[in-house]
């Protein structure tokens, strides 16, 4: 189907609206040249018939002039007839009303009986006759007259009222168009195309319009542009916004921080983003469940929302992550302002579920553009910044600071080192000997670890096992440990160190893993498992003492001894040694290096004289010389470690170390 | 999506829309002149007692429903005249205003036939008719040039009355009506029914009428111009059924037709409404011998409506 505009369908209306009203007007003129025409019959019926009756009368006692004057009185107020002539029985002009018309000759028209007479033919008839009868007596006499039209006259009234007519259908029909086209732009193109405006760009809704079909459109569209809009915020916000806690999602940051990057390089101004984890927010998960954290980070938001300005920008990044975006700061004690007033608030007790709870957050600040240039930039240093908050103690804030940086590069370094060597295989078991003081032969051994990195060499325990228990990579590693020293004692098992006992060191990381037991009796079982000692240090104890004792237990069940490391130091607590069932204390070689002042003599004569007592082996730890060999012969000590013997060495240099006698 | 204004446009055909109004203004002009009005026949007739089935069927409006209008004159001639200049397309004559009209306008057809007169066209006079006959004067009051002038020369030939030493004086039936009963002068009065009531109360006797008169038969009926009855054939053929009508309800209920038809006799009682109508003769349904016997006044009996 053809399609045109609604200006030229209007058009077409007016178009059709002019045809119509020509017709009216045409039909309007007709009647109103046949009323004419009609009265004008009227007119000269009325004048014929007065002047029929009148001379029929009249005619016959007077004499032709007495008439005259009736008939010139006619022509005179009767300005349609412009002559009267009449005639005798022989057609013979017995009076010509010559008033106005002298000299005027009609004798050529033909004229036409007034009986004829109809309104279409007064116009163009200009003439009409009719007869007189006189009677004499009963004698009848016929006379004659002829009646000529002022064809100029009935013509004017024809011309003169085309011409009103005329005029009043053009004039009729400009203000009709005028007045249809004023109503159609007003009432109809407008609001069309303000609705077509409005469908197309969808805002600046038009007011309420006239046409009751059109404000029908207008009403629809703007319902479904609410609705539309609605759906788009519901959009928008489900992917600008984080569904829990209503805060700006991680996109909506990265957006947003991309955009006061683009704003602060013209500006030339600074921001700061202070990048927040919670503490500890991962033992309330997995205590409480993921719908009771779920509402602790909903307080948090609402506490993180409460507690910063109105321009600042807060968003979850996922987890118990959070970041506060400051746009507007003047210099850096506003931040440390912010991040206190952060630090002191999440800090406040609150309720949830009828209890009250606590908890802190790390947070790490990083500023545009000194501490990063984009996005990944600034967020990476201000996690870096949060996690040496976290590093140094967790509920505190630190600033991004090259130093941070540099360690923090180091330990992911470290991080990655770990894992591949994992993988490669690049970790080895160094063993130390343990000796006998009085016999001076290698009656055991520490496995420690090694790291021998192809590029770096060989990298000292030091330097990642605190990395490694961090990241919980020390549960693996300690596994490997485990099954790499089972695996020498099986080695050793057909030589003549098979009755060497091999120490081993778990560390409390290990004690999170809840298959630790499962684990190490399944490693072991190919083994005579008194061949094998586990050292604990007092730190392992310290934490979750009642759970981790019933693995120690089972431990120790299993057949493996127990070694307490670093006796004397620390939190140690002699309770231990009565819970515990340890095999062998090992003193802390602090100790040993302070041998030759009395009182750590002393100390160490104590906590000889205390494992004697309790039927436990004892163990100098870094014995480097004879004279502390010598002192601890004296105090019967029963086994010695340290340099003294020998540095941890590989398996096979251990072997060879067998064989000889130590000092 | 809309890229431009000239883009916002209606789904409609074009052609449809000329098509849709071209016939909108067809239908127009149609109804318009379909509903152009019929022609208002206009009859010129007198106070004749035989024409009150036009007078009945005027006032009980069956004209109107054919849109036919009857003007009234107070005599014949002015009937005529008005039919001569155009005023009226129909007119009610008898033979003799016919054969005048005829003459003069040459567009004349009889077309009804209505009724004849017997003894409603008469002769008064204040004197007997021996003392006519010997009076040396008579005036004698008529319509010149009319069938009361007919039956006045019939009467005086008859009755061997010189024309001689009448005197002859045109009037019309209205002021013939009010001719004053003068002992002095012999007076004679052509004149028709219901007319004749006033003068005989004023002692003019009826010394003749058209029931004795067997010379003449004053036949009246309804004319009309040839174009009309080219045109409106059925009209006529209506207006026919509709003076059939009205002569069969004057004749079963006189009365309730007087009641209806008084005012265009004034003056006139009921009972000498009676009498009147007892003068003439209906010829509605004329039979085939009187078609042919009118043919010598000029009728010619195929115009005539059955």
């Amino acid at each position: 189907m053809n399609s045109i505009s609604i200006k030229s369908f209007i058009l077409s209306i007016i178009f059709v609206a002019f045809l119509l009203e020509g017709y009216i007007f045409y039909n309007f003129f007709e009647n109103s040249k046949n009323t004419i025409s009609k009265l004008l019959q009227t007119s000269i019926q009325a004048d014929v018939l007065n002047l029929k009756h009148f001379m029929e009368k009249n005619l016959k006692q007077k004499d032709i002039n007495f008439i005259a004057s009736h008939v010139d009185n006619i022509i005179i107020i009767n300005p349609t007839i412009e002559d009267i002539h009449i005639l005798d029985n022989s057609q013979n002009i017995i009076y010509h009303a010559n008033i106005r018309y002298e000299g005027h000759n009609h004798t050529s028209q033909r004229c036409m009986p007034i009986s004829k007479i109809i309104n279409t033919n007064i116009f163009t008839q200009e003439c009409y006759s009719f007869s007189i009868k006189t009677f004499h007596g009963l004698q009848t006499k016929y006379y004659y007259a002829n009646v000529y039209i002022d064809k100029a006259y009935t013509h004017g009234l024809i011309t003169q009222q085309i011409r009103k007519i005329l005029i009043a259908f053009l004039v009729s029909a400009f203000i009709f168009i005028l007045f249809l086209w004023i109503l159609s732009k007003i009432y109809l193109i407008t609001p069309l195309e303000k609705l077509r405006q409005y469908a197309y760009y969808s805002h600046n809704p038009p007011k309420n319009f006239f046409v009751k079909e059109i404000e029908s459109i207008r009403y629809s569209l703007n319902m479904t542009f609410k609705r539309l809009q609605q759906e788009q915020e519901e959009l928008y916000n489900l992917s600008t916004k984080d569904p829990l806690s209503g805060l700006y999602n991680r996109l909506s940051l990265i957006e947003k921080i991309n955009w006061l990057i683009a704003k602060s390089k013209r500006d030339k101004s600074e921001f700061a983003i202070i990048f927040l984890d919670l503490d500890n927010f991962k033992n309330i998960n997995d205590s409480k469940g993921h719908e009771f954290g779920d509402k602790i980070l909903l307080h948090i938001s609402k506490v993180l929302l409460k507690t910063t300005r109105e321009n600042d920008i807060v968003a979850r990044l996922g987890g118990d992550e959070f970041v506060v975006i400051l746009p507007d700061f003047t210099d850096e004690n506003t931040i440390i302002e912010i991040a206190q007033r952060l630090k002191e608030t999440l800090a406040t007790p609150f309720e949830i579920e009828d209890e009250e709870y606590q908890i802190t957050a790390s947070m790490g600040i990083a500023i545009y553009p000194k501490d990063g240039r984009d996005v990944q930039t600034l967020l990476k240093n201000a996690d870096i910044a949060m996690y040496k908050s976290k590093e140094l103690g967790k509920n505190n804030f630190q600033f991004f600071t090259n130093a941070i940086n540099k360690a923090v590069q180091e330990k992911i370094a470290m991080q990655q080192l770990i894992k591949n060597a994992l993988q490669e295989n690049h970790f080895k078991l160094y063993y130390q000997p343990k000796v006998d003081i009085q016999t001076k032969k290698i009656v055991g051994c520490e496995a420690l670890i090694r790291l021998i990195d192809p590029v770096k060499g060989v990298i000292p325990p030091y330097k990642f096992i605190g990395i490694a228990e961090e990241n919980k990579m020390i549960i693996p590693l300690g596994e490997w440990i485990i099954q790499e020293a089972v695996s020498q004692i099986k080695k050793w098992a057909k030589t003549p160190l098979k009755d060497i006992k091999v120490s081993i060191n778990l560390s409390a990381i290990q004690f999170q893993d809840p298959e630790l037991l499962q684990k190490i009796q399944k490693y072991t079982q190919d083994i005579e498992r008194k061949k094998l000692d586990i050292e604990l240090t007092e730190s392992v104890l310290i934490k979750h003492f009642k759970e981790r004792l019933n693995v120690i237990k089972g431990i120790k069940k299993l057949g493996i001894s127990l070694s307490l490391d670093d006796f004397g130091t620390g939190y140690s607590s002699l309770s231990y040694l009565k819970d515990i069932p340890f095999d062998t204390l090992k003193i802390d070689k602090s100790f040993i290096d302070n041998i030759y002042t009395k009182d750590d003599l002393t100390f160490i004569n104590m906590i000889v004289g205390i494992a004697d007592d309790l039927h436990l082996n004892v163990v100098a730890e870094g014995v480097e010389t004879k004279e502390q060999l010598k002192l601890l012969q004296e105090i019967h000590c029963k086994e010695y470690q340290g340099y003294l013997c020998s540095k941890p060495v590989p398996p096979k240099k251990f072997e060879e170390l067998f064989s000889l006698h130590c000092v | 999506m809309f890229n431009n204004k000239s883009d916002y446009v209606l789904n409609l055909n074009f052609g449809d829309i000329l098509a849709k109004t071209l016939l909108i203004l067809l239908f127009l002009l149609f109804t318009a002149c379909s509903s152009k009005p019929q022609k208002q026949i206009i009859i010129s007739t007198n106070q004749w007692i035989g024409y009150t089935p036009l007078f009945y069927a005027y006032e009980t409006g069956e004209l109107d429903a054919l849109n036919i209008k009857i003007v009234t004159s107070v005599s014949l001639a002015e009937a005529g005249d008005l039919y001569s200049i155009g005023k009226a397309d129909m007119v009610t004559t008898t033979q003799h205003e016919f054969n005048v009209l005829k003459k003069t306008t040459h567009d004349i057809k009889a077309v009804i036939l209505i009724d004849r007169s017997n003894g409603g066209d008469m002769i008064l006079s204040n004197r007997t008719l021996r003392a006519l006959k010997k009076s040396k004067k008579i005036d004698a009051y008529l319509e010149v040039d009319s069938i009361n002038q007919e039956i006045l020369l019939d009467f005086l030939k008859k009755n061997a009355i010189s024309k001689d030493k009448i005197n002859f004086i045109n009037k019309d039936q209205r002021q013939i009506q009010d001719v004053k009963n003068d002992p002095d002068k012999a007076i004679l009065i052509a004149t028709y029914t219901p007319y004749e009531i006033p003068l005989k109360q004023k002692n003019f006797k009826e010394i003749a009428s058209t029931k004795d008169i067997n010379s003449i038969i004053v036949i009246d009926a309804l004319c009309a111009r040839d174009t009309l009855v080219e045109h409106e054939r059925q009209r006529l053929i209506q207006l026919k059924k509709v003076i059939d009508k009205a002569i069969e309800i004057i004749e079963k209920n006189p009365e309730a037709s007087y009641k209806i038809i008084s005012k265009y006799f004034s003056h006139v009682s009921y009972k000498e409404y009676r009498h009147s109508l007892s003068l003439i003769k209906w010829i509605n349904k004329p039979s085939e011998e009187l078609l042919e016997y009118i043919q010598q006044y000029g009728y010619k009996k195929d115009d005539i409506i059955l």
